[in-house]
């Protein structure tokens, strides 16, 4: 009666709804596409025919990526790519970081992945030996555009499992000195250069300590932190045969060096992600490590914008900057992999590769592409960025980054607020990060 | 006795207006935050409590970025549907539970409970892939599915079925009313703040959650209004000003909703009990 | 005789059988659909080490639970859940009782007051996360301002181990208030007025109304904010993920049941071993909640 007749309407209701939102799939984003598809189709038909299966039937894709910050550019990109394939259509999809896995999760589970989406160097191994992703290896060696000799090797390798090429690098991304000029110069002190050694950071972060504000952030933090620090010293995270590096030698030396600006007050003890950027924005630190990533945010900020610069990261037996890039991976079941493998094509080509980096979307990882993305931001000396790569050590990782990441904090935390000797906690976390270790398959 | 009825009165209103400067803090900092620059928004330092400009780039800039009549759209169906869903489902079976015997009464609300005493996430992947091996994915029967039933409505509801006297339901017995004439005529109208509370709950709880339909509506044209601001969250840098000019927007019919329905606390049915 | 009477009860019982299956039909098939049979799949993999996306299942017994129980964090994190619920779940029900009480009789400004204490609720997450991390900042926080302001020390609120439970706990109380008001004020309205002005002729003081006829007629919906706010207590994630990461002091401190479980399931993609964790949570609510059902008979008043 009144119960049944509610059920019948909340199906109604749904139905209707359902209808509704199947017919309409033109994307509010992509306003700029059909105006500029029509008026290139009949030039670009003329190169369609490459593609065999697809006889003129319109094929969609969808990109599913994380970062909203680069959605705009990446849009405009595949614009271009749509304008010369009339018949491929991409969307852009874009979830939060953390949401991604679990939506990339849920597909995989399910056998729903988009069909291209980013990968990165954390999750490639379980994606990749559970057969998630699209072999890429016989498309790339009869690809014109794509050649993995124009990548840096080391991004290459994240993405190759077993011999098999998943993903195709897509930009890279390294660590820099953020220092406030405003400050150096009111000190009297030469701003950072690419001679700086660890000994000119310490007395610079030691000058710089007064008044309130800390010389130096050395914050737990690995990648944007004492990563850099033990790659400089010689040290290492983890060996090529997948043991610790915590208790290396070289590694406690240079995390002796790094905790001891806590120690010695001329950092304030952080552990929390967002401080960071709360203290170097707010004029409480004067130096800090932060990745490339950050451009973005810093750029709009009026306070970095005006009194900070970037530089290369100081060395001590040589040179090392942390740097790690996402690809561009194919789901293994799309329904339409030669259109796909199309897009990814033209992403990873060097016109796709040099214009996302003039549109300064990311830094390209086609070697010499990153020199455009340099022009792409007048603000800070980003060069710096694009100069770290050749000295690059790539993020330390196995098939279970995640898990020993975690544990290593976990454990080298009670050496920043002065619970334990650093020795002690490097050789804890070595123990644990072992322990781990010897879980993986 | 009047006297010491009074002085207490300034006492209250002095407890409720503190009480009512924490509560309201972070939406008018959201208000404020929404009209701010990208520095002014972070800055703490000197701290900036007005914004020096007030940006009203932001509200633009969030509203071309996204298709904001579709978003509400997609938003109003999934609420309304949850909403009807849960107040039509829990009634039913919170009256049963409440005031009817059956066999297995106990081990079914015993199974009602239970649900709730499970941390929700549990339930995201494997209620993708039902929605998944329906075809229903990107659709706004898959905002509605995790909201079909509701287990915390029908405890909800049953608490206050069981606070209505017994004489009710004997009395219309005696009028010759069945069950089903007893439940709807009688019973329901009485327990209209507990649907009204569940209704605002459940339009509440529904407008908020986020990781659900992002997980399993990523086409933007199937996307509600919270989880389509969940992306100005970018991995690594937030641009808190159109966050918040993104999250005003959101919130805005979400409050007039409330204060239309809280108004039904008020007109309620605290009369109707005295027939007593 | 007896069997015709016999036979007629049997007929109206079975009818109020059949009533009571119909109507909850809809509710417990749709409960076993979406939640129970994932919660038994849950209760399933604990048994085994987990492969990634649901494939390769390894069963290993009761390892996970060995392993679960051998593992001080988890014993660290049942403490801090336990410790926060007992924080959170008395004070925000007193505080919203009281609320709930003002706010329901004949007070001027009471729709907006109710507005007022209703839009933690609404308020968008991160600007809630925003205003907690400023007032708690350790440099420039609003707390630790006046505190200076009286020549007191910055005091890490957050970071601090010994502190940070109860500012989260805080943040906790703050939330719910308006949650447990509404359900308060929608249980207050159900109490039919005359029982007030029977009292009021009687002469009883409102302190004395509020016991005598308030707090038992209130009761049915009480029991329900004390189950459900234990639960949610239990349940406690959110918060303590946005103010707390691993690489602080407190995290040890602070870390809930479902934290790890979703640091376990989803970030170290081992969903055997989370999804002990999440029948750990559900054996001690369970256990909470069977005593609260079995106490609510010398507290809670059914008409």
């Amino acid at each position: 009666m009144k119960k049944s007749l509610s059920v019948a309407l909340t199906l109604g209701l749904a139905a209707s709804a359902l209808a509704a939102c199947g017919s309409n799939n033109n994307n509010s984003g992509s306003s700029a596409s059909p105006s500029a598809t029509p008026s290139a189709s009949p030039s670009a038909s003329s190169s369609a025919p490459a593609s065999q299966a697809a006889s003129g039937e319109k094929v969609t894709l969808t990109y599913a990526i994380w970062d909203s910050n680069q959605e705009k550019g990446l849009r405009t990109i595949a614009d271009e790519f749509e304008a010369a394939n009339p018949n491929i259509k991409i969307n852009i999809e874009v979830t939060g970081w953390a949401d991604y896995w679990t939506m990339l999760e849920a597909g995989a589970t399910g056998g729903s992945l988009p069909d291209v989406f980013w990968m990165h160097s954390n999750e490639i191994y379980r994606y990749a030996s559970n057969g998630m992703l699209l072999d890429l290896n016989d498309r790339i060696a009869s690809s014109q555009a794509v050649k993995l000799e124009n990548f840096p090797e080391g991004l290459n390798q994240i993405y190759n499992f077993q011999g098999k090429q998943y993903a195709v690098p897509k930009d890279f991304d390294t660590i820099g000195l953020w220092y406030n000029k405003t400050m150096f110069d009111a000190a009297g002190l030469k701003h950072p250069d690419e001679s700086w050694t660890w000994d000119d950071l310490y007395s610079a972060a030691k000058a710089l300590t007064k008044d309130g504000v800390y010389g130096f952030l050395a914050p737990l933090h690995n990648q944007e932190g004492y990563y850099n620090f033990v790659y400089q010293n010689g040290g290492t995270i983890i060996t090529d045969d997948k043991k610790s590096g915590y208790d290396d030698p070289k590694t406690i030396e240079a995390l002796e060096f790094y905790v001891n600006f806590v120690i010695e007050g001329l950092s304030p003890a952080v552990f929390d992600d967002a401080e960071r950027a709360e203290l170097i924005q707010n004029g409480k630190v004067a130096m800090g490590y932060f990745g490339s990533w950050n451009l973005s945010g810093f750029t709009a900020n009026e306070f970095m914008a005006k009194n900070f610069d970037v530089a290369v990261l100081p060395k001590k037996e040589k040179q090392a900057s942390i740097y790690n890039g996402l690809g561009n991976a194919i789901a293994f079941n799309t329904k339409h992999p030669d259109e796909a493998w199309k897009f990814v094509e033209y992403l990873s080509s060097k016109e796709g590769q040099d214009r996302q980096a003039e549109l300064g979307v990311a830094i390209s990882a086609y070697n010499g592409a990153a020199d455009l993305w340099v022009s792409s931001n007048k603000t800070f000396n980003i060069k710096a960025f694009v100069d770290m790569v050749d000295y690059g050590v790539i993020r330390p990782y196995s098939n279970t980054t995640a898990v020993w990441e975690d544990k290593a904090y976990e454990a080298l935390g009670p050496a920043f607020t002065g619970k334990a000797t650093v020795e002690e906690a490097a050789k804890n976390a070595a123990k644990i990060m072992n322990e781990s270790l010897a879980q993986e398959k | 006795m009047v006297r010491t009825n009074r002085m207490p009165r300034y006492f209250v209103h002095l407890l409720l207006v503190v009480g009512a400067i924490l509560m309201i803090m972070p939406f008018v900092w959201m208000l404020l935050t929404s009209f701010k620059s990208v520095t002014e928004s972070t800055s703490m330092n000197p701290f900036v409590f007005f914004p020096s400009a007030w940006k009203w780039e932001n509200y633009s800039e969030v509203l071309r970025q996204n298709n904001f009549p579709r978003l509400y759209w997609n938003t109003f169906a999934m609420v309304a549907l949850r909403v009807v869903c849960s107040i039509v489902f829990s009634a039913m079976a919170a009256y049963a539970f409440a005031r009817l015997k059956f066999p297995g009464r106990n081990f079914f609300f015993g199974l009602v409970l239970f649900q709730m005493m499970v941390p929700t996430q549990i339930f995201i992947i494997p209620q993708y892939l039902m929605v998944d091996s329906l075809g229903m994915r990107n659709t706004i029967f898959a905002l509605l599915f995790p909201g079909l039933v509701s287990a915390f409505g029908t405890f909800l509801l049953r608490q206050f079925f069981m606070g209505l006297p017994k004489e009710l339901e004997e009395a219309a017995k005696l009028d010759g009313c069945n069950i089903g004439q007893t439940f709807v005529r009688i019973m329901l109208p009485l327990v209209r703040s507990g649907m009204v509370a569940l209704g605002i709950f459940t339009a509440l709880f529904a407008f908020k959650d986020l990781m659900w339909p992002m997980i399993v509506n990523t086409n933007s044209n199937a996307a509600t209004l919270s989880s389509a601001l969940a992306k100005i969250q970018g991995a690594y840098s937030v641009d808190y000003p159109e966050l918040m000019a993104a999250s005003v927007l959101a919130i805005v019919p979400m409050l007039i909703l409330y204060v239309i329905f809280q108004k039904q606390f008020i007109e309620g049915v605290a009369t109707s009990g005295g027939k007593l | 005789m007896n069997k015709q009477i016999a036979r007629r009860i049997s007929k109206q019982t079975w009818g109020e059988w059949s009533w009571g299956w119909f109507l909850i039909a809809p509710t417990i098939i749709g409960l076993i659909v979406l939640n129970i049979i994932p919660i038994i799949q849950t209760a399933y993999l604990s048994l085994f080490k987990s492969g990634d996306f649901g494939r390769g299942n390894i069963y290993v017994g009761l390892d996970n639970y060995r392993k679960m129980f051998s593992d001080v964090q988890v014993w660290h994190s049942v403490g801090n859940t336990l410790l926060y619920a007992l924080l959170v779940v008395p004070t925000s029900i007193a505080i919203s009782l009281i609320v709930a009480v003002f706010l329901n009789g004949k007070i001027c400004g009471k729709s907006i007051y109710r507005t007022i204490y209703f839009i933690p609720m609404v308020a968008a997450p991160a600007a809630v996360t925003m205003v907690w991390r400023w007032l708690y900042n350790e440099h420039f926080g609003l707390i630790n301002y006046l505190l200076s302001r009286i020549g007191a020390d910055a005091v890490d609120w957050v970071g601090s181990p010994k502190l940070s439970l109860i500012s989260i706990a805080i943040i906790g109380i703050w939330s719910v208030i308006g949650y447990n008001m509404v359900l308060l004020l929608a249980g207050l309205q159900e109490i039919p007025k005359d029982f007030y002005e029977a009292s009021d002729i009687d002469g009883a003081s409102r302190f004395r109304q509020f016991f005598v006829i308030t707090l038992p007629l209130l009761s049915p919906t009480l029991f329900f904010v004390v189950v459900t706010s234990i639960i949610q207590a239990m349940q406690v994630f959110d918060v303590i993920y946005m103010m707390i990461d691993v690489t602080s002091p407190a995290y040890e401190h602070t870390v809930s049941l479902v934290y790890l479980f979703y640091n376990n399931s989803f970030k170290y993609s081992n969903k055997g071993y989370g999804s002990a964790i999440v029948i750990l949570l559900l054996a001690i609510i369970l256990i909470i909640t069977f005593i609260q059902m079995r106490a609510q008979k010398k507290w809670v008043n059914y008409m």
